[in-house]
């Protein structure tokens, strides 16, 4: 039976009735059409479905849609300022940090939970932070090179 | 595997009773919902299809971490690996288990599992319980019919398998305080798969006597190479009462390796249940003396 759930993403107010088996991922890709958040592994190894619950990243294919009552969900359609890049995403491009693109989504939101909180990381932090995430692509340095610059670019927005 | 879930009726109640109420009606029908990290895994493996799920992280009041000096550490089962990795009471009395919660998974698992869950689950290679055994840990298990404080050493029965009983649920881990002068550490070695399960984790606390260096208590428990968390208590036996040298250790180390029961990749995990007993004594031995 449809539970009514409520609950903001990016910001928006929804009101949903959902089916208590549906995942998160299913119903931001499905019913909100934020096809952005990537359902991959489905069992929480590779990170592509990450999504940021108030500020926290954690795994959309692992979480029951229904227990995001109340809460706060940033997606990655949640980032750019209408066609104005958020810098992370802005860094990804310039270093050339995304190749298919699939894990993208998920790097860039487990890498704003970082600097949300620490503008300043060492690359050991950037990479511990990003442990959850896997690319079969890039090999990794560049993603870490443009969450640097990215926490670069941001410091100097913040205190210029 | 399938990556969406079958139907299931929710439940998500509010009390500690209202779940315990549940579970005891549903019995073997539901399964207790926390971070989802493993339930929902098993349910799309198919390996569980419960008819019922008890979804219990919207009972207010058991995520916390408390310490008072009287009643020494208690932790909700609902507080995550990534509060308890980031606590600053347990980064500075209890080292070892803020190392042990920030190996569990990735952020993301960390930021959603629950150290109920990881004790709950009994996984054999699960990185919580090996600390947990060396630092005394009690667990408070709550039923219809009350509840009952269980130590930890008794609560592992075989791999995926406690004394949990079908309506009980843990809602606390009491911890002593360390005695005092103390130290301890956690290590451990993985498998190189997406998620770096743990091949052999190894937990030590040692006492010493700070007037003549004299080890007065240790402890080491190994995960994940035996079908239980496991204490080693033969390797124990070697260095109580002993001053410590590297001759100690390493005759310690190869006590303990002899007590594990690894199921697979045997000689392996012996190998590394030796190099990393040797390690975690010889680090915490550092700590202290």
């Amino acid at each position: 039976m449809k539970e009514i759930a409520t609950f903001m993403v990016n910001e928006k107010h929804y009101e949903l009735a959902i089916e208590p088996h549906m995942l998160l991922v299913e119903v931001l890709r499905d019913e909100l059409g934020l096809t952005g958040t990537k359902h991959s592994c489905g069992i929480g190894s590779c990170g592509a479905c990450t999504v940021l619950i108030d500020g926290r990243p954690v795994l959309s294919c692992l979480t029951l849609a229904l227990t995001v009552r109340g809460k706060d969900i940033t997606t990655i359609e949640g980032l750019a300022q209408g066609t104005t890049l958020h810098p992370i995403q802005k860094a990804f491009v310039e270093h050339g940090a995304i190749q298919c693109g699939y894990c993208t989504p998920g790097m860039i939101l487990s890498a704003k939970a970082l600097l949300d909180k620490n503008l300043n990381p060492t690359d050991k932090e950037v990479k511990h932070a990003l442990s959850g995430n896997l690319c079969r692509c890039t090999g990794y340095v560049k993603i870490i090179d443009a969450v640097l610059a990215a926490a670069e670019a941001m410091s100097k927005e913040a205190h210029p | 595997m399938a990556r969406l879930l079958r139907p299931f009726e929710y439940r998500g109640p509010q009390t500690v009773g209202e779940a315990v109420r549940m579970l005891s009606e549903y019995d073997a029908q539901a399964r207790v919902l926390a971070g989802g990290t493993d339930l929902i895994v098993s349910m799309k493996k198919r390996q569980i299809s419960p008819r019922y799920i008890v979804y219990i992280k919207d009972i207010p009041d058991l995520n916390y971490v408390h310490y008072s000096q009287e009643t020494g550490l208690t932790i909700g089962a609902l507080a995550t690996h990534r509060s308890i990795a980031d606590s600053s009471i347990i980064k500075d009395r209890y080292n070892l288990l803020a190392t042990a919660c920030n190996k569990v998974g990735t952020p993301q698992v960390r930021n959603m599992g629950t150290i109920g869950g990881n004790i709950c689950k009994a996984g054999p290679s699960q990185d919580t319980p090996p600390v947990l055994l060396v630092l005394d840990a009690r667990l408070k298990l709550v039923s219809l019919g009350g509840e009952r404080v269980v130590p930890i050493d008794t609560f592992f029965l075989a791999p995926f398998k406690t004394v949990l009983q079908q309506g009980e649920l843990l809602t606390e881990i009491q911890i002593p305080n360390p005695p005092p002068v103390s130290a301890g550490c956690y290590k451990w070695a993985t498998k190189t798969v997406a998620v770096d399960e743990t091949l052999v984790g190894v937990a030590v606390l040692m006492s010493v006597d700070s007037a003549d260096g004299v080890c007065t208590d240790i402890k080491i428990a190994l995960g994940s190479v035996a079908p239980t968390p496991m204490r080693a208590r033969q390797a124990e036996e070697v260095l109580r009462g002993k001053r410590i040298d590297d001759r100690l250790i390493g005759q310690a180390a190869q006590v303990a390796a002899g007590e594990t029961r690894p199921r697979s990749r045997a000689d392996f995990r012996r190998r590394m249940s030796r190099h990393l007993v040797s390690e975690a004594i010889a680090e915490t031995w550092k700590m202290i003396r």
